[in-house]
């Protein structure tokens, strides 16, 4: 379920995208230090952008500097390292998260996935539990959202209630950005719509999937099934969650990576949405820029 | 207080027009209409009153200087219309962020006697919790029982435009551009470029 909130990149200046690889590669190298090396194996793209609403949020100071990457020694990358503990926190989020989705994996899958579930619940282990020590409210989070999900599942439950859980995980964890009473309110509900968003995006992105092996999804009872029409329901869904998360990012008080930010949340929500819904499966005439990549011609 | 300038993100050595400017776009964008029955609708009309006095600040400041006059600022206010009689005091628990309370007392009313308040009420108990879909339901349901009114019509017009992917401040996002703009746009740039030649 990750990796759906990333900027536009072709809307992005050619700075901007090097701060945005620095912030990824400088969360990966964090990781490596305080949870080790497999823990990178947890590393994504969510994680990188809520390192950097911490740091944006929190007036982090940050610096970039030239290293090589953590995996691939003979890489040369840029390194971000901030004084605080957004880095950190990150990837205990990403580490903690990908351990429960794991043990998830393990518990509902077929063989093989099982399989490689259980050795990457085993390599992550000892991560897991030295983010839990520094961080004990992000896994009581996370497995609270883990119990109430399996709960909706299992009733079936329509879109609203289903999404709740993980909407709720990202609203709590968001709103541990800021002391302020004021900005943790608007802070949560930013949270509780970006988690909305993500959970609906997998769901969508999901759909032929869980129609295919006659497993759970919030869009499944919709349209008996036609891909298709579902796609464009998914699609308005999304988009009302979208507005909301606009709503709230205008009123939160921003300090850094202002540019990143909002090109996520004006163009990368939208771009994402197109990409694992519209285009994948409503897109069949070819002549047509789905995209909008090109200026219309007239 | 916090350097006007500051709030409404320009310098001081701005022009009065580019104060306008940019005052406007800021007030497009924090206008409590948008936050209609949102949770953060107090945090936007705070936000606003600060861009106002801001504006304000700025304004008279050059004011005393030069004789320029400034375009009145956009008001705020925005009010419901309570005039309602059965429902009016789950109004008032709604009002006080009381929504746990507010929907087990309209659940408790039998659906023989739903009227489409009650389906407005609904839904904007929804909007608070981000249950958007229940939302959207209710709302559409409020405006097929009641389809003159106007706070219930403002509110569906508002969320099914969202749902239609227009959202943006500044209007972008939905699929079809204004073709004025490029051309404008691309004119400009043009311009741009040939500066750039023949200077170079």
């Amino acid at each position: 379920m990750f990796g759906y909130i990333r900027p536009f990149n072709d809307e992005l200046r050619l700075k901007d995208h090097q701060l945005y690889k620095s912030v990824y590669c400088g969360l990966c190298r964090s990781m490596r230090k305080n949870y080790g090396i497999l823990s990178t194996l947890a590393l994504n793209y969510d994680c990188t952008v809520l390192a950097m609403l911490y740091m944006s949020v929190k007036n982090e100071r940050c610096s970039v500097r030239r290293g090589s990457c953590s995996i691939n020694p003979l890489k040369k990358c840029l390194l971000c390292s901030c004084e605080g503990e957004a880095l950190e926190f990150a990837g205990a989020v990403s580490v903690i998260m990908s351990y429960y989705k794991l043990r998830d994996t393990i518990n509902d899958s077929g063989f093989p996935k099982r399989l490689s579930a259980f050795f990457g619940r085993a390599a992550l282990y000892r991560n897991y539990k030295k983010a839990v020590r520094k961080y004990p409210y992000i896994d009581s989070l996370t497995s609270e959202m883990m119990k109430r999900q399996l709960e909706a599942e299992k009733e079936n439950s329509g879109v609203d209630r289903s999404a709740d859980p993980t909407a709720k995980l990202i609203s709590e964890l968001c709103r541990s950005f800021s002391d302020d009473e004021k900005n943790k309110r608007t802070l949560s509900v930013f949270g509780y719509h970006v988690g909305r968003w993500i959970y609906l995006m997998d769901a969508a992105d999901d759909l032929e999937k869980d129609i295919r092996h006659k497993s759970f999804n919030p869009f499944k009872g919709r349209y008996d099934g036609d891909i298709k029409h579902t796609m464009i329901y998914c699609n308005e869904v999304l988009n009302m969650t979208a507005a909301q998360i606009v709503l709230a990012y205008e009123l939160l008080e921003l300090n850094s990576f202002k540019a990143i930010l909002d090109n996520i949340i004006y163009s990368g929500l939208s771009y994402q949405q197109k990409k694992y819904t519209e285009t994948r499966f409503i897109a069949k005439d070819k002549n047509k820029d789905y995209y909008g990549m090109l200026d219309e011609i007239e | 207080m916090n350097d006007p300038y500051r709030i409404l993100g320009i310098t001081p050595d701005a022009t009065d027009d580019e104060v306008k400017k940019a005052y406007r776009k800021l007030a497009k964008k924090n206008h409590p209409d948008r936050y209609q029955n949102s949770p953060l609708a107090e945090d936007a009309s705070e936000k606003m009153k600060e861009i106002n006095s801001a504006y304000d600040t700025i304004m008279n400041m050059r004011r005393s200087g030069n004789n320029y006059s400034s375009g009145g600022t956009y008001s705020d206010s925005y009010s419901s219309s309570a005039s309602h009689g059965r429902y009016s005091d789950i109004r008032i628990l709604i009002n006080n962020a009381r929504f746990d309370e507010a929907e087990q007392r309209l659940s408790s009313i039998p659906p023989s006697e739903r009227t489409a308040e009650w389906y407005y009420l609904m839904a904007v108990i929804s909007y608070h919790k981000g249950w958007l879909e229940e939302t959207y339901n209710y709302a559409s349901a409020a405006c097929r029982l009641a389809p003159d009114d106007v706070e219930y019509r403002s509110f569906f017009s508002r969320i099914r435009s969202q749902r239609n992917g227009d959202y943006t401040s500044f209007g972008g996002n939905s699929s079809s551009g204004c073709g004025c703009c490029e051309m404008f746009t691309c004119m400009l740039c043009s311009d741009c470029l040939c500066n750039a030649c023949c200077r170079s």
